[in-house]
């Protein structure tokens, strides 16, 4: 890969494998890189470290989402969902279990895949994507059963309320929607922009990032990012983050959001920005937290540059992983 | 002579194949860097008692020899009594480090068990704040919508209004039932008045018409 390459390379996703010593990578060359995280985090750790012990073109196009289950590894990019086992990849297989397509209405063009989530309760993948409409797919079986329509643009994000078992999605149209997964309909329409608080008509109406914490609901993207009480569907917190926030995450007491400008946001619920840690890439297109593993308890986030930082400590970047 | 028993060591450790030079003659000069005296001493005291019985030596020789050789055994006497209080003073060190060294465990152990307790207090006061941040956001929201009692007084407020209004009504209503039902009885009595007199005219033109009729025959 030359330096020309490198430069532009931006990573669109992360995830970490279900033992949480190894981060999978997207970029938008549609590289997947697999890094070995407990390589990286010992006392002895060099250079070599720092690179990926695999990487491999998955996709045609550019790798927008990456999700894992207890076994697989889920890559989405250009339509084309593709799962690799993980104990495949660690062995440094680049054979991938199965590849689908959901059932798209028009063969001319093959829309993208932007955000990919699981339902635990009936084990199934909830994909949203360029056409407009949530598909979900059955993981034991691999059929889509059923397509949600109501979107009028495509799809940025997605999320899912295990209380309720309630999908949220947002779109470029605007709207935050919330579908009941059981009987597929949808329950309410949250149209952001419209909450004069909340909306930044010069950024646009989209919303890019979603996170839920059972009654409360981050959302984000155009206008800026606030905080909702589900129940009374009502902003109660704006955040004042100037540029537009493409992903962020309840944890603990905190929010921690990352989009345009070189930093990870801290804030609290009530609106204020606790602090900004700056990283290397120059926007941020991806946040993940490593939760399942105590020892490997670390933040990572990628963007637009081939380096991906690493946090141990979540006030302070300190280490970097790259391409 | 220490460095003949250094090349002694160097050749019994040279058998075993272990340590270099340098640490063999810097170990050996540490530790008997010292004792390579008392030892020479030992061996001059010996050397010149076993003259000092042999040879023919004149009274006061003899005796400043005599008084030499005490004056050496005093002092080997005095290093040998150094050396047992620097063996018990090592033996007691020992062991004052070894209590020290319990004690640091302990409180080693003690602050392991404090640090996850606190830990622990830092994770519940995180939860903490975080509800107490949630309940702020939601009374903000609240505290925008208008008092329930100011709106419940409104309400009543209306309602009385309401009450009154139609209250008139009813009354309006029922005087305009009486005024029509009046003006209707006196429209009926103008009519019928209006009867009667025509009738009477009528009887009247009548009665004049006969008696005319009358006086012409």
């Amino acid at each position: 890969m030359g330096p020309v390459e490198l430069l532009h390379m931006s990573v669109f996703s992360q995830s970490f494998s279900p033992c949480g010593r190894f981060l999978a990578a997207g970029n938008n060359y549609g590289e997947i890189a697999v890094f070995s995280l407990s390589a990286a985090l010992s006392p002895d750790a060099s250079e070599a470290s720092q690179k990926p012990i695999l990487n491999f073109t998955a996709h045609d196009g550019p790798v927008f989402s990456l999700l894992s289950t207890d076994t697989h590894l889920l890559s989405a990019g250009n339509g084309e969902i593709s799962a690799w086992s993980w104990a495949e990849l660690i062995k440094k297989s680049t054979k991938a279990a199965w590849s689908r397509k959901p059932s798209y209405e028009t063969s001319l063009e093959i829309p993208e895949i932007n955000a990919m989530i699981i339902n635990p309760k009936d084990n199934s993948l909830i994909v949203g994507g360029g056409d407009n409409n949530i598909h979900i797919m059955d993981m034991e079986t691999g059929t889509f059963k059923s397509v949600l329509k109501g979107h009028t643009d495509y799809i940025h994000c997605l999320c899912f309320k295990e209380r309720e078992g309630e999908i949220l999605s947002g779109g470029e149209d605007g709207a935050v929607r919330i579908w009941d997964s059981r009987t597929n309909r949808p329950v309410h329409c949250i149209e952001v922009f419209k909450y004069e608080e909340c909306a930044r008509p010069q950024f646009g109406k989209w919303i890019s990032c979603l996170a839920t914490d059972s009654d409360w609901m981050l959302c984000g993207g155009g206008p800026s990012l606030s905080l909702w009480h589900l129940r009374s569907m009502s902003p109660t917190s704006v955040f004042p983050l100037p540029g537009c926030q493409r992903e962020a995450v309840f944890y603990q007491d905190l929010i921690m959001s990352v989009g345009e400008g070189p930093h990870v946001s801290h804030c609290l619920h009530g609106g204020t920005v606790k602090a900004q840690i700056p990283c290397t890439p120059s926007s941020l297109n991806t946040l993940a937290l490593n939760l399942k593993n105590t020892e490997h308890r670390v933040m990572t986030v990628g963007g637009s540059s081939h380096q991906i930082d690493v946090f141990t400590n979540f006030s302070y970047r300190a280490f970097s992983l790259s391409f | 002579m220490s460095i003949k028993f250094f090349r002694i060591v160097q050749l019994a450790y040279w058998r075993m194949g272990s340590i270099t030079d340098d640490e063999v003659i810097r170990k050996r000069l540490l530790i008997d860097g010292d004792g390579a005296g008392d030892d020479r001493r030992i061996n001059v005291l010996m050397k010149s008692f076993t003259k000092w019985c042999h040879s023919n030596f004149s009274p006061e020789e003899g005796l400043s020899q005599y008084q030499r050789m005490l004056t050496s055994l005093a002092q080997c006497e005095f290093s040998m009594g150094k050396t047992l209080l620097v063996y018990d003073m090592n033996l007691k060190e020992m062991e004052n480090y070894e209590e020290i060294y319990a004690d640091i465990e302990k409180s080693i152990t003690s602050a392991h068990d404090k640090i996850a307790e606190c830990k622990k207090e830092i994770q519940r006061a995180k939860r903490i704040r975080k509800n107490r941040q949630e309940y702020d956001a939601l009374a903000r929201v609240i505290k925008q919508h208008p008092d329930r009692h100011e709106t419940l007084k409104q309400l009543e407020a209306l309602d009385k209004e309401l009450q009154q209004l139609s209250h008139i009504k009813e009354n309006v209503e029922d005087k305009l039932e009486l005024r029509k039902k009046q003006f209707h009885v006196l429209l009926t009595t103008i009519q019928e008045l209006q009867q009667t007199l025509e009738n009477d005219e009528k009887m009247e033109s009548e009665d004049t018409q006969e008696s005319l009729m009358e006086n012409g025959d």
